[in-house]
């Protein structure tokens, strides 16, 4: 098998003021792998993104393609790995779309004629053409998520971690963020409550509760185990429901 | 969720518009710098200085109301100076009244005295404001880098913009949300007292989001520094520009010599 591309193993972090979210987290991903991340709120699965990119520092060791995480190195691990934020709003900071796509790649310190096809590139991925100029901060809840989607995109990440991608989506919204989704070829890791969207994008399922691993394997086996999943706080997707 | 937005119109495409963000900038602060010299009390020198002031708006085709919007929005500061310089200021008292135990004296030299400082402060505000009417808000951080402005100060200043919009975000969400529980009414007390609690919970949550997005921003490889994807240059109608506005400025405190030595 393959180097691994994202490995976790004994994974520990308390909040300064506050429980202690990651009780030793053991998880290793393959490259090109798509894992589905489902838990109980308060199950540490954001706080596992935030110390994937070195935000909250974790005991135990994390390596992100190659590179083992530390202070000196968060900086080449956050180049590989794209993380899309929980709430689109704290994504998105510049006066307009199109500085906010180009920002990761001009921080990358790529040329100008290459930032310009990345940022035309995702805003071809996301559906945003023509969205160029607008404020981020008056778009519609949808539009915001694609375009925070489409300011990591632009960066090509080997890696792409979301969190709870499918929130506050209207059902279009939804199905077109699953093709996207489907169609992308990085690892992918998708942090969600929407067991349906996980079930079609990823083939392998882990169950997070209380800062640890409680269940890992095939997604259709895992989110077809309804004893597994409800005592875990979660329910069958309603695409196996109606199987049943 | 609707803001007065700062640079709403700085998309434009008008002459004024397309000069470079730098030499803007100097020349905005030349403007300024001219009319914080012009001495205490002297209206006459200030007026070439509002009539370029004028023909810049009319050029950049800044809407008016855009303008007097955001002047009211900075102005409570320079109506308590235009409030108390009159009460406070010793002299020939032009009106006098009670206000309780006290009497309250306005004095002649009190109303000039606030006159000037409010028109100074107008005149500040204004360019200002039309600076950012005419310049997106990261071309004058841009420019101001070019300027050789210490990169930390610009880095604060790119930063005070966005934390800004939080801020306000923050605040509307939280008065909707509190709207929508307590219809807008009940007694003052209550309200004031709740107020109170916002505030604090305001500063939390505005803190709380924005260390989310300077994650945001550090996830994308930021680490303090601006990079700039699009180079200006300035030309021959720049320094003109520039040179205008310092002659404007320089012209605006002659004038002053001259006119009270
Ligand atoms: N900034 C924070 N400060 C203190 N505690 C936090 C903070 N963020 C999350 N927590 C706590 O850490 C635990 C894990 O939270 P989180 O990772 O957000 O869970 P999930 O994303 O799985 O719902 C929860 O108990 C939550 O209350
Ligand atoms: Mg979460």
């Amino acid at each position: 098998m393959a180097e691994p591309v994202l490995e976790l193993v004994d994974v520990r972090y308390r909040y300064p003021t506050g429980p202690e979210a990651l009780r030793g987290l053991t998880l290793s991903v393959a490259p090109g792998e798509r894992v589905g991340l489902v838990g109980p709120n308060g199950a540490g699965k954001s706080t596992l993104l935030l110390a994937l990119a070195g935000f909250v520092p974790a005991e135990g060791l994390i390596r992100v393609a190659g590179h083992t995480l530390t202070r000196g190195t968060a900086r080449d691990v956050r180049r590989h790995l794209g993380l899309v934020f929980q709430d689109a709003d704290d994504q998105l900071f510049m006066p307009r779309v199109i500085d906010d796509i180009a920002f990761g790649p001009v921080t990358m310190g790529l040329a100008l004629e290459e930032v310009q096809v990345r940022v035309h590139e995702a805003l071809h991925a996301v559906d945003l053409e023509g969205y160029e100029t607008r404020a981020p901060y008056h778009l519609s809840v949808g539009e915001k998520r694609r375009a925070a989607l489409a300011t990591v995109l632009a960066m090509r990440p080997q890696i792409l971690a979301l969190d709870e991608p499918s929130a506050n989506l209207d059902p279009r919204g939804r199905r077109r963020l699953i093709q996207l989704l489907a169609g992308l070829s990085s690892t992918l890791l998708v942090v969600g409550h929407d067991l349906d969207l996980i079930l079609e994008v990823c083939q392998r399922t882990v169950v997070i509760d209380a800062g640890r691993v409680a269940a890992d394997g095939p997604s259709a086996e895992i989110l077809g185990n309804r004893e597994l999943l409800e005592s875990h706080g979660l329910e069958l997707p309603l695409g196996l429901a109606a199987r049943m | 969720m609707h803001h007065i937005m700062l640079d709403q119109f700085a998309a434009g495409k008008t002459a004024v518009h397309r000069l470079d963000p730098a030499g803007k900038t100097v020349a905005t602060l030349a403007v300024i710098l001219g009319t914080v010299l012009v001495g205490r009390d002297h209206f006459l020198p200030l007026v070439p200085l509002a009539v370029a002031l004028a023909a810049y708006h009319a050029a950049g085709r800044t809407p008016l109301p855009y303008t007097l919007k955001r002047l009211l929005v900075v102005s409570p500061f320079a109506l308590a100076v235009v409030v108390l310089f009159p009460i406070l200021e010793p002299g020939r008292p032009v009106w006098t009244f009670g206000l309780g135990p006290w009497t309250v004296n306005v004095t002649e030299e009190g109303l000039v005295r606030a006159g000037h400082l409010a028109a100074k402060f107008l005149l500040s505000a204004w360019a200002t404001l039309l600076l950012l009417a005419t310049t997106r808000f990261q071309d004058v951080l841009q420019g101001l880098a070019r300027l050789r402005v210490p990169r930390a100060f610009v880095v604060q200043l790119a930063f005070l913009y966005r934390y800004l919009w939080i801020l306000m975000d923050e605040v509307m969400r939280m008065r909707q949300a509190r709207a929508a529980r307590d219809g807008g009414l009940g007694p003052w007390r209550v309200r004031f007292q709740s107020g109170v609690g916002v505030l604090g919970v305001l500063f939390l949550r505005t803190y709380d989001r924005a260390e989310r997005i300077y994650w945001a921003m550090a996830a994308r490889g930021f680490d303090g520094r601006l990079h700039a994807p699009i180079q200006s240059r300035m030309q021959g109608k720049d320094w003109l520009f520039v040179a205008g506005a310092v002659a404007l400025g320089c012209a605006a405190v002659g004038l002053d010599r001259a006119l009270y030595g």
